[in-house]
């Protein structure tokens, strides 16, 4: 795979030695980029050490007390425990509630987003390379799909599939597939002409072994800046649907519930219960946007210099 | 002319600031509803948010005032001749807005009518069912008699609206108790277009666009009092804060159900009077007591909730206290029974507390000293911050050691799983129609008997003749205070086994702008003719 990004990439600068390393380089020239990528790690770090910093853990409801409700943030709990950032109206620390809300965040758009690209890539490269009526066939179905906004189809099919964490990255999964496909396929397409292929297939070798070790890897670029920003986009799209009350159960807040039940309170006063994880959510959106900017302009020779 | 021009140049933003720096222009009410109607058909669907704007336009027999006390409405007086004969007197001069006088027979067509209605989601005839036969010896006398003593007969009554015979064709149908026969009967889109939406209120139909408004103009032939606005208009904005945000912006002059979180801050506004009456809904928590519990785990498949001591280490468990005060706003009353003080058959004598330790005592006693876990069905979109107290019962029930998920999901949603017997404890709300106890005990706890009507909304399988006997005795009892000790004797039964968990009462609010009154109503109903201006 190293050897054949480097193929791709021959239009940025050849002067350090490996691929990999080049690419670390350039994507480190933008202070943006760096700043969206010491975020990213800095959210997905406090994500996964969530159950060892938090103060509570929030989805266990014997440690919830709704007397310790709708506490202002810095505000001392019955417990003696200091809310940093208050609690929401079941007595729920807010800081805990971010980190664990973080993690289910991260968990679903992270999963669905490689579930969607495994089955994406699957159905494009078939599509590409075989060609004719699967491809025909294939792309109608990515076309219809396309067609509806994903929005809709997670909210039928959470309708009928019912809350879990499970369920939302099935949804997701089946919404983002069809992004993948278009994309590799595309990509496939242009490969597929290419003289190595032709010599490949000369050499009499498999198809099975011309699309894993010759297709494969030299579409990957555009396919790793994609789902750079649809994990983002995915994540986005589960805070929505738990907004409206069909992602994760009520007892394991995800950011998006989390924004939910406190948007009521807005207007009268209790503002924390939805801006923190309001902002938790734009921080993690944007520092994966930033990152995925990046690899896209680094990855793509047409936009190197 | 001026508003015009205004209107084209400035465009519509203007002009709605310009209506509203002048909210008393016209004699127009502007009515923000929380709910709207599924048909303007009256006896389509019995269902609040369609009884509520059935009243404008369509009158019962009997009325019901604010406290859901009785009171003459098309029927001016009424008296039990004997145990299953009654006699009503209607009331004379009284015209349908089409101009046709009402009389006997309009009771009659719309009696035989309601067993008639195709599809509908929930039907008035168990308020008709107990009729045996009626007479009508006059234009204005009704004799009606029932099968077996019937004291609700006035009250049931007052649930339908009475339609025109005369628009309906029907000024020769016969009420017979196997069923009415007449060549056709009116469709609900009749209704829906307004071509029969006919009736005596003091309001009649204008306009009904679904999802966007209903418009009300005057009856010019009603007989009572005229309302002090010539035009309504209902105007259904579901969201809470949006309803919040259309009477403080002036675009309507009326809201129900502001949410309870910003009641404190409109009641401190100088441009909003809210008024509040505590309702005749309570809040429960429904243990089901099935022999295979559906969402229940941990106990080898047996259900916990058939003992009688887990139902009450469940019940002292909840803090009813801290939901009012902390989930509810104060915004509530905690429950001991199924309708509060005031209401017909409140036993004073009832109480439920809260203690932690003896419910853990209880648990163990029963034989589950680490509880087992438990999933609590709610809506998430039914009651005033139903999904809410949802989830401080479960952290309560949790705290005793009882696991609680909360499978919340949409009103349409919930109550389909639950009339399928899927949870095994759910959170749902009972308003009781007839303002009085016989109705939650009927629906909600009597032992289900389609015969009887017992047991309707009992999802729980549960059945205790101590409860039953004494109901079916007090709907048997025209005598009131009989009747009351003996509803006393049926609550009483059901609370002190635990086979029903109530948990509040809901408040009802209404916010106005300055200078409107409305008098809150137990039944939760918005009704345009009690707004007075000063």
């Amino acid at each position: 795979m190293t050897a054949t990004v480097g193929a791709t990439g021959q239009g940025a600068r050849a002067r350090a030695e490996t691929p990999m390393a080049r690419f670390a380089a350039e994507f480190a020239r933008s202070r943006t980029a760096m700043l969206g990528l010491l975020l990213m790690v800095l959210v997905v770090g406090s994500a996964l050490l969530a159950p060892l910093i938090a103060p509570q853990d929030p989805y266990d409801l014997a440690q919830l007390d709704i007397l310790d409700g709708m506490l202002a943030p810095l505000a001392e709990g019955g417990s003696g425990a200091t809310h940093w950032l208050g609690t929401d109206d079941q007595g729920r620390d807010m800081l805990s509630g971010i980190l664990y809300g973080l993690r289910t965040s991260l968990l679903v758009g992270v999963s669905s987003t490689v579930f969607g690209l495994a089955l994406g890539l699957l159905v494009g490269l078939s599509a590409a390379y075989f060609g004719g009526w699967v491809d025909t066939v294939i792309m109608r179905i990515v076309d219809i799909q396309l067609s509806f906004p994903a929005i809709l189809v997670a909210l039928i099919l959470l309708a009928l599939l019912g809350k879990g964490i499970d369920k939302v990255i099935i949804a997701l999964t089946t919404v983002q597939w069809a992004y993948y496909a278009r994309t590799v396929r595309g990509t496939a397409l242009v490969e597929r002409r290419k003289e190595y292929i032709e010599a490949a297939t000369c050499l009499a070798l498999s198809h099975g072994r011309i699309v894993r070790r010759h297709l494969l890897p030299n579409c990957l670029p555009p396919l790793i800046v994609v789902a750079t920003v649809q994990v983002a986009h995915a994540i986005a799209l589960e805070a929505t649907l738990s907004f409206l009350g069909v992602g994760v159960p009520v007892t394991q807040p995800s950011l998006g519930m989390l924004i939910a039940s406190g948007y009521q309170y807005m207007l009268s006063g209790e503002y924390w219960i939805s801006v923190f994880p309001g902002i938790a959510l734009l921080v993690t959106i944007v520092a994966i946007n930033l990152v995925g900017d990046r690899m896209r302009d680094v990855l793509n020779p047409r936009l190197s210099r | 002319m001026y508003t015009k021009h205004f209107r084209t140049t400035l465009g519509g933003l203007l002009a709605a600031f310009a209506a509203a720096a002048s909210p008393a222009a016209g004699a127009e009410l502007r009515i923000g509803t929380s709910a709207e109607p599924s048909a303007l058909d009256p006896h389509y669907h019995n269902l609040a948010p369609n009884t509520a704007v059935r009243m404008h336009v369509f009158e019962a027999l009997v009325g019901q005032d604010a406290k859901q006390r009785l009171k003459p409405e098309l029927a001016e007086s009424w008296r039990a001749v004997d145990d299953t004969t009654w006699e009503f007197k209607l009331r004379k001069g009284v015209k349908f807005s089409d101009g046709t006088p009402f009389d006997a027979q309009d009771f009659v067509y719309t009696v035989c009518r309601i067993p008639q209605v195709q599809n509908s989601p929930s039907s008035f005839t168990i308020y008709t069912k107990g009729i045996d036969a009626i007479e009508t010896p006059d234009p204005h006398t009704l004799i009606i008699k029932t099968a077996a003593p019937y004291p609700l007969l006035p009250v049931e009554l007052s649930t339908f609206g009475i339609m025109s015979a005369e628009a309906a064709k029907g000024e020769n149908v016969k009420f017979e108790k196997a069923g009415c026969k007449a060549d056709s009967w009116p469709a609900t889109a009749q209704f829906n277009d307004l071509s029969l939406a006919i009736g005596t209120g003091p309001y009649k139909f204008k306009q009904f666009t679904k999802g966007e408004r209903i418009v009300l103009e005057t009856n010019p032939v009603y007989w009572g009092r005229k309302p002090q606005f010539d035009a309504v208009t209902f105007r259904p904005i579901t969201s809470d804060g949006p309803r919040v945000a259309a009477l403080l912006a002036g675009d309507v002059d009326m809201i129900e159900n502001p949410p309870i979180q910003d009641i404190e801050r409109l009641k401190n506004d100088p441009k909003v009077a809210v008024s509040q009456a505590l309702s005749n809904r309570v809040i429960y928590v429904a243990l089901g007591v099935q022999e295979k519990p559906p969402t229940i785990e941990g106990t080898d498949g047996k259900n916990p909730l058939r003992d009688k001591r887990v139902r009450e280490a469940l019940s002292l468990a909840i803090d009813r206290d801290a939901i009012v005060k902390r989930i509810m706003l104060g915004v509530a009353e905690p429950a001991s029974q199924l309708l509060p003080a005031g209401f017909f058959g409140h036993d004073p004598a009832l109480k439920l507390t809260s203690d932690q330790k003896k419910a853990k005592e209880l648990l163990a006693a029963a034989g589950y000293p680490n509880g087992f876990k438990l999933t609590l069905g709610t809506p998430n979109d039914r009651y005033i911050n139903d999904e809410k107290v949802a989830q401080a019962v479960a952290q309560m029930f949790t705290r005793i050691g009882v696991q609680t998920q909360v499978d919340a999901s949409t009103a349409n949603v919930f109550f389909s799983r639950r009339n399928k017997e899927e949870y095994s404890a759910f959170l749902a709300g009972w308003g009781a129609a007839t303002g009085e106890m016989s109705s939650p005990l009927k629906s909600l706890v009597a032992g289900r008997d389609k015969d009887k009507g017992f047991g309707t909304t009992n999802y729980t399988s549960y059945a205790n003749p101590a409860v039953d006997q004494p109901l079916a005795q007090a709907l048997a009892t025209v005598d009131d205070k009989k009747r009351e000790a003996l509803l006393q004797q049926s609550v009483r039964a059901v609370i002190e086994d635990y086979g029903i968990l109530p948990l509040h009462y809901e408040v009802t609010s209404w916010a106005t702008r300055k200078g409107l009154t409305y008098e809150a109503r137990a039944d939760q109903y918005t009704l345009a003719f009690d707004v007075t201006s000063k």
